[in-house]
């Protein structure tokens, strides 16, 4: 049995369909690498630039089980199973880094992750072909599929099904976790260790939890991204995204949820759709990079502390439906 | 209850405590007073382990704390209400308020802290939903007195509460200082540059320069003491 049988059968994308499942399905990766990189440098206010690093981490553990256990074991579970090894790998890699690092300030911290991220990617590249692929990458088998001519439409279907649920999950998680006893102490470290610590918190501790949460979730984020593409190189985990999932937390507003799932769609819409472009197709193709950045750069100019601000949709939402009210009585 | 023999401190190379002694009695009010600089601050800090001793003892209830860390040290019983205030600007009052029970993990315990808190500082009640920031300096500082009352100390360190505070608010919360003595039986050691509020206050006091105790006495001695009054009283 297939997942497939769930599935409204044979839905026609084509290639317009198709496009948009890709950026769809691409949204939900970086909403899960912007949330959970959110949870370091928003709400616990550190300074991560290696989150590619745990990414990178997830996708190659992920990867590495599926292949070790293909045809040990039947798709699903070995779907679900080799998601939960990514999660530990990118989570004893984020307790091994944050541990000695969280000690570290601002630029400190940055650098050092900086460093970590730019160690794991240049390691895989160099492994061995038969353990992780080197340079040439790793091929990861289908598993809760048979991705044909067929059914490839709804292999995209499911896997942005997921990757949503994902987001969805975790952003409920940081909520609730924000709203707990443990995530105000963390809020309260961010903003005054001393004061924190006065009050019975445990500074170092409430920050590695943090740190070890987020990496976990990237590692998520990298299992289900190699599932969907199939084979996955070490190149495509480059500091590029570092800087483009930090983009989107900046852009989200730094501690703002659904400010993060926006900017994500925003940024990789923008950019799948100034890549699509036909290569004649003048100033808009030759440029589309300096198009990018200046995309970002108004937006600073404009909404400097984020789309939304710390805030979340809701929150504008109801300042708006208030404003029109207002406006209307006013009427 | 809590005594320091000998204590050394040291900010890098330059020695900021020189053989501090000093000690507190169970249900006393003691301050330490002395100019800027003179390590009132820096006595505070190392007691409740922001800082460490490079020598001497500091014993909390013949129990050796001198060294150990923050964290450890409140759940002792220490309480700390710090310089400059430190509360969470970002959080609620409410929430301020909270973190300071963040040791009580019986619910309606730390509910019955929150309730005494209230009654002490009714202004934190009405106040409960404001953000941190948005209070007045004596409302941040009875916010930060608060707080660490919160935890339920048994000693409570007040590191000058009448600093850049309106005068009726700092009678105000000199009372409450006492209310908390007296209602609650939580011994105080209380670090002030208002030298003759202080004295007011307090049971005994001692008198710190450069780091070494010049001084001490009863608090009515020292108030009438010529050469405190000179240095410190004007």
């Amino acid at each position: 049995m297939t997942l497939a049988s769930f599935l409204p059968l044979a839905i026609e994308l084509g290639p317009q369909g198709f496009w948009w499942m890709n950026v769809l399905f691409l949204v939900a990766i970086y909403s899960l690498l912007g949330l959970s990189l959110n949870l370091i440098n928003g709400y616990a206010r550190m300074f991560s630039l290696g989150h590619h690093g745990f990414w990178a981490m997830g996708a190659y553990g992920a990867a590495w089980f599926t292949i070790q256990f293909h045809g040990h074991m039947p798709g699903v579970p070995l779907f679900l199973m080799s998601c939960v090894f990514a999660m530990g790998v990118a989570a004893v890699g984020g307790l091994l880094i944050g541990l000695p690092c969280l000690r570290l300030r601002g630029d400190y911290l940055a650098i050092a992750t900086l460093g970590f991220g730019e160690i794991v990617r240049i390691a895989i590249q160099n492994s061995p072909r038969e353990a992780l692929g080197g340079s040439l990458g790793l091929e990861v088998p289908r598993v809760i599929m048979d991705v044909t001519r067929k059914t490839k439409a709804d292999f995209r279907v499911l896997m942005v099904a997921i990757g949503f649920v994902l987001v969805a999950l975790t952003a409920w998680a940081i909520r609730n976790y924000i709203r707990s006893a443990r995530g105000r102490a963390m809020l309260a470290v961010a903003q005054d260790e001393t004061a924190a610590g006065l009050l019975g918190i445990n500074p170092v501790r409430s920050k590695v939890l943090a740190f070890v949460a987020a990496s976990a979730v990237a590692g998520l984020a990298g299992a289900v991204y190699a599932h969907y593409q199939g084979i996955i190189t070490p190149l495509e985990f480059n500091f590029m995204e570092m800087v483009k999932i930090f983009l989107i937390v900046v852009l989200g507003g730094l501690g703002s949820i659904s400010g993060c799932v926006f900017a994500a769609f925003l940024l990789i819409f923008v950019e799948q759709w100034l890549a699509k472009l036909p290569a004649d197709a003048g100033f808009f193709k030759d440029w589309w990079q300096v198009e990018y950045a200046a995309i970002l750069v108004l937006l600073m100019i404009f909404r400097p502390r984020g789309i939304f601000g710390p805030r979340e949709i809701t929150d504008v939402w109801r300042d708006l439906k208030a404003k029109w009210a207002k406006k209307r009585s006013a009427a | 209850m809590l005594v320091l023999e000998g204590v050394d401190v040291y900010y890098g190379n330059i020695k900021a405590l020189h053989g501090l002694s000093i000690k507190v009695d169970e249900g006393e009010i003691v301050t330490l007073i002395g100019s800027n600089g003179a390590g009132k601050t820096t006595t505070l800090r190392t007691i409740s382990g922001l800082m460490s001793p490079r020598a001497g003892r500091i014993t909390f209830q013949g129990r050796e704390i001198g060294g150990e860390r923050a964290e450890r040290i409140v759940a002792q019983g220490i309480a700390h209400s710090p310089e400059g205030r430190r509360i969470f600007t970002d959080l609620t009052v409410r929430e301020n308020l909270d973190m300071g029970a963040y040791l009580i993990h019986d619910k309606s315990a730390a509910k019955e802290r929150l309730e005494r808190v209230y009654t002490l500082f009714p202004r934190l009640k009405e106040r409960a939903s404001q953000s941190g920031g948005t209070l007045s300096g004596g409302e941040q500082q009875m916010l930060a007195i608060g707080r660490a009352m919160m935890s339920r100390p048994k000693l409570l360190l007040l590191d000058e509460p009448s600093l850049g505070i309106a005068p009726i608010l700092v009678q105000e919360i000199f009372r409450e200082i006492e209310q908390i003595r007296r209602e609650d039986g939580t011994t105080i050691l209380l670090v002030e540059q208002n030298a003759h509020m202080a004295l007011k206050l307090a049971d005994r006091g001692y008198v710190i320069e450069t780091g070494r105790i010049v001084h001490e006495d009863e608090a009515g001695a020292l108030l009438d003491d010529p050469k405190v009054r000179e240095a410190y009283l004007g």
